[in-house]
């Protein structure tokens, strides 16, 4: 495959690029769904295909095809570089400043103990309808869903520096749903396995029936729950749900490619502009936020970016100060930068690659402290637990945020479930309003695997995490009236 | 690829072996897409994809299998093997429906033979003409031209078939100044310079209006929505809401609904020239006209096959299009009869809050106005709102003639003017 790929480089380069890659993907999914007692859905997908991309007098042409002989490579070149002379047609005054990288020569497998692909139906199907039947159990649930969804990309890079980059990354995704219906209501509760680039080993019968019954206890309270009281309280997040509120309020605030208004058409843009760098109080000094694309599992996890750079670790915030956004190669310099953070990410092989959210996560808190402790001043707050309605606006700035379960606290404790309760809040109000994070023990992964971003769409997937936090007199808002 | 090709490619396909019931489709797509901001296109990009997906079913059980490698007939017969082997491991789903094995007409609305007339250089200079109409008006422009072909091909082994092609042209645009945004769209089969031309003006015109954004305390007010703003409300609580299932177990707002939705029509039509769509379902069933809501009252909701013949119903299909009649006010009318209200372009990122009463929230965005005394008297700071569906529906008091807008796939939508609308907090810009 590499010989083909370089074949495309070369053809570039001769023809007059100042830049190329090519990307060879092998995409191989499969996706079951569960609904009762029987499997709903079995579909499985291979597909395969290649990229090239060209920098051509300064400005970019990209063409894809699922041929992969000598001939269409060169038949798709040609037309990457057709594209381009169009795109010149409105190029950028001063052209693309492509941030320089050494060539590399890179093998990235991730770990994976037991291959999906391998693991027989019956097993998958055992998983999802024994969790399934746990749920049923349970009078008040008149509907028990189950999703499981493996993905396997193998990807083959070049690129006119020299780099042949070659990864293999295998991804697991479970999702169980209790559907609780009374005769004036109905409540879903769903739980989601921390999604993670490893095999079937990261899931058990034993964990599928144990979740499946928490859920569809809690789905069941959630019929008779209150409506959640309106006002400003002290709120506690688990890290499930907090993991979403990172992913759309710092993750996608600080994509570089964003601030710069390459997507201001579609996901808008950002209020965190390039003066806010090194600057702006973010959050309070509780907030520690780390850009990790080398986190053992992490979803975007995958070794190098579809620029040809590695993966890499560094602070987006620190100690509540804003310090630094995701980049790729074209973006580095915009932020006096001299190397990309290696986030641009592609979705398929005909999809162009753009900055992306890393796997991004709040530090856990440096001192001692258990949930049980985080709650123990608040008189009366709420306890949000899993990721429901989420919505920000294009600046990232107002967003307003449910829980799949929704505790009140009352002095210091968790008492009875709440339901339609929504936090509404401005991104660096919030932020600033965290006074206390839960300790290494209390930090847990979870995953994103719908992120869109682009136009036209394109889904990829990231890791976030953190340990249950504490953020003071946050606004409440009903969901119903 | 051409009907005929499709049919023996799908004829030598099902001649196959394959122990139960087999079901062919095929996908192809051939899209550029030439995407710009600060008046400089940033991406360009031909996608051009083809796939087969094949489902088994044996007795109740079905599973299916995609792939792009059409060319290989040993592998597509090694696929159809694997997919009957799988179906042996399966259990049965009571749910699963047999092939339909119709063979309907495909009209092909949404298709133009013009439309394959599109050049790459073609496309490219009419973008590179609106950025530059940015710069001339000083103003950052952003969006997207979006120029596709697309075919579709259904086979079964119960003597199925169908084939439909059809033509998307999409180009919006944002027009950015230093203090507000505007936007602006054409959605059709086809698209030619003076629609872009027309577009761009309205974006950048919208975008001049927009400038130094006052606040407007948030509270329920009455409200004019653009088109655009309409179907971004109703295509999320079409796909949220309008399920007869769950209406029928209790888990949707209109679970035993007796409320009428106002006084406008919700139908579906792929015929609509206004929103021309393909024809036919993914398993080659005609998708005809379909009335939702008929002057507000609703009509029937979507019906899977499976439910339809549990329920003894008529099946009501997923449409591929939805068209909200108006009464044909101008929208300047619109805004020339309220007192006191905010006129909104479009809304942003759209969640349901409550599915039992089809509640949602978003942001305005690129363009919200100050109405007072029937007149726009000053841009609006951008605002959050939670609100129902249906209570929008039920209090629209007027409303403008359906123009095509994006997504769904395809939508006609009029302008609304509507009573007590919950806004409920300010963004922060």
């Amino acid at each position: 495959m590499f010989d083909l790929l370089k074949q495309a480089c070369e053809a570039a380069r001769r023809a007059g690029c100042e830049f190329a890659d090519a990307r060879y993907l092998d995409i191989r999914r499969q996706r079951i769904t569960s609904r009762d007692h029987a499997l709903s859905s079995c579909s499985d997908s291979d597909d395969r295909g290649f990229g090239v991309r060209v920098l051509y007098r300064g400005a970019w042409g990209f063409a894809s095809s699922p041929g992969g002989d000598a001939a269409e490579i060169t038949r798709i070149v040609e037309l990457a570089i057709r594209i381009a002379r169009v795109s010149a047609l409105a190029a950028r005054p001063g052209g693309v400043r492509w941030a320089a990288e050494n060539p590399l020569s890179m093998e990235f497998h991730s770990p994976c103990e037991l291959d999906p692909f391998a693991v027989g139906l019956e097993d998958k199907a055992g998983l999802l309808l024994s969790a399934n039947e746990v749920m049923l159990r349970n009078d008040s649930i008149k509907r028990a869903l189950g999703f499981l969804h493996f993905k396997r990309v193998r990807r083959w890079y070049v690129n006119t520096d020299g780099s042949e980059l070659h990864s293999d990354v295998t991804t697991s995704e479970a999702v169980l749903s209790a559907i609780a219906v009374d005769a004036s209501d109905f409540q879903q509760r769903n739980w989601q396995a921390p999604a993670s680039s490893r095999g079937f080993e990261s899931f058990s019968t034993a964990e599928f029936e144990r979740q499946a019954e928490r859920i569809a206890d809690e789905a069941e309270q959630k019929l008779t729950a209150k409506l959640a009281p309106e006002g400003e309280f002290d709120i506690v997040t688990d890290g499930e749900n907090l993991s979403l509120t990172i992913h759309e309020s710092v993750g996608h605030a600080t994509e570089l490619d964003r601030v710069l208004g390459y997507e201001v058409s579609m996901a808008g843009s950002s209020f965190v502009s390039r003066d806010k760098l090194g600057e702006f109080r973010y959050a309070s000094d509780a907030v520690t936020l780390v850009a990790d694309n080398t986190l053992d599992g992490g979803l975007a996890t995958q070794g190098f970016d579809d620029d040809g750079v590695p993966g890499q670790c560094w602070d987006i915030v620190t100690d509540g100060i804003f310090r630094g956004y995701s980049t790729g190669r074209e973006f580095a310099h915009f932020v006096g930068e001299e190397r990309s953070r290696g986030c641009c990410r592609a979705d398929h092989w005909s999809s162009i690659p753009i900055v992306r959210i890393p796997n991004l996560y709040l530090q856990p808190g440096k001192r001692p402290l258990d949930p049980d402790e985080l709650l123990a001043d608040i008189r009366h707050g709420l306890y949000f637990e899993g990721m429901d309605s989420f919505s920000i606006d294009q600046w990232r700035l107002n967003f307003q945020f449910g829980g799949n379960a929704v505790w009140e606290i009352r002095n210091g404790k968790k008492a009875g479930m709440v339901k339609a309760a929504l936090y509404q809040s401005q991104t660096p109000v919030f932020w600033n309003a965290c006074d206390a994070v839960c300790d290494q023990h209390h930090w847990s992964p979870h995953g994103v695997t719908n992120c869109g971003k682009g136009d036209p769409m394109q889904i990829t997937q990231m890791t976030h995490g953190a340990a249950p936090a504490r953020f003071r007199g946050i606004r409440i808002c009903r969901g119903r009236d | 690829m051409e009907r005929q090709q499709a049919e023996d490619l799908i004829a030598g396909i099902l001649e196959m072996p394959h122990p139960g019931e087999l079901q062919v489709a095929i996908h192809g797509v051939n899209r550029l897409g030439t995407r710009f901001n600060d008046c400089a296109i940033s991406q360009n990009a031909l996608r051009d994809q083809v796939t087969l997906t094949l489902s088994g079913r044996l007795e109740q059980k079905k599973t299916s299998l995609t792939t792009n490698n059409l060319g290989d007939r040993d592998a597509i017969r090694a696929a159809i093997e694997q997919l009957f082997a799988t179906c042996e491991h399966l259990p049965d789903d009571e749910e699963s429906m047999p092939a339909p094995g119709e063979r309907p007409d495909c009209p092909e609305h949404a298709f133009s033979e013009t439309g394959e007339a599109l050049e790459i250089e073609t496309v490219g200079a009419w973008v590179s003409k609106a950025c530059a109409a940015g710069k001339q008006a000083g103003i950052d422009l952003a969006g997207l031209l979006s120029v596709g072909q697309m075919y579709f091909a259904y086979g079964d082994s119960n003597g199925g078939f169908a084939f439909e092609r059809s033509h998307r042209c999409d180009f919006h645009v944002t027009a950015s100044g230093a203090r507000g945004s505007g936007w602006a769209e054409h959605q059709g089969v086809t698209i030619d310079r003076p629609q872009i031309v027309a577009a761009t003006e309205r974006a950048i015109d919208k975008c001049l209006r927009a400038q130094n954004p006052v606040v407007f305390e948030p509270r329920p007010t009455t409200v004019v929505l653009e088109p655009q703003a309409v179907g971004d409300l109703l295509s999320s609580a079409f796909w949220y809401g309008f399920d007869q299932r769950a209406a029928d177990e209790g888990r949707s707002a209109f679970a035993n609904f007796d409320r009428r939705l106002g006084r406008l029509s919700l139908y579906s039509d792929p015929a609509e020239p206004l929103a021309p769509a393909n024809s036919i379902t993914a398993d080659g069933q005609a998708l005809g006209r379909c009335l939702w809501l008929d002057r507000g009252e609703l009509q029937q909701l979507r019906t899977s096959r499976f439910w339809a013949e549990r329920k003894r119903l008529a099946p009501k299909h997923t449409p591929n299009n939805l068209i909200l009649e108006g009464r044909g006010v101008p929208l300047e009318e619109l805004i020339a009869g309220t007192e006191d209200g905010v006129l909104v372009t479009r809304f942003w990122y759209i969640r349901s809050t409550d599915a039992s009463t089809l509640g949602f929230t978003g942001m305005t965005r690129d363009g919200t106005y100050r109405i007072e005394n029937g007149q726009l008297t000053a841009p609006l700071v951008d605002m959050r709102w939670n609100e129902s569906a249906l209570r929008v529906l039920e209090n629209v008091v007027d409303s403008g003639r359906p123009v095509a807008t994006g997504s769904f796939p395809a939508m006609a939508m009029p302008a609304l003017k509507v009573e007590d609308f919950h806004f409920s907090s300010l963004s922060g810009r």
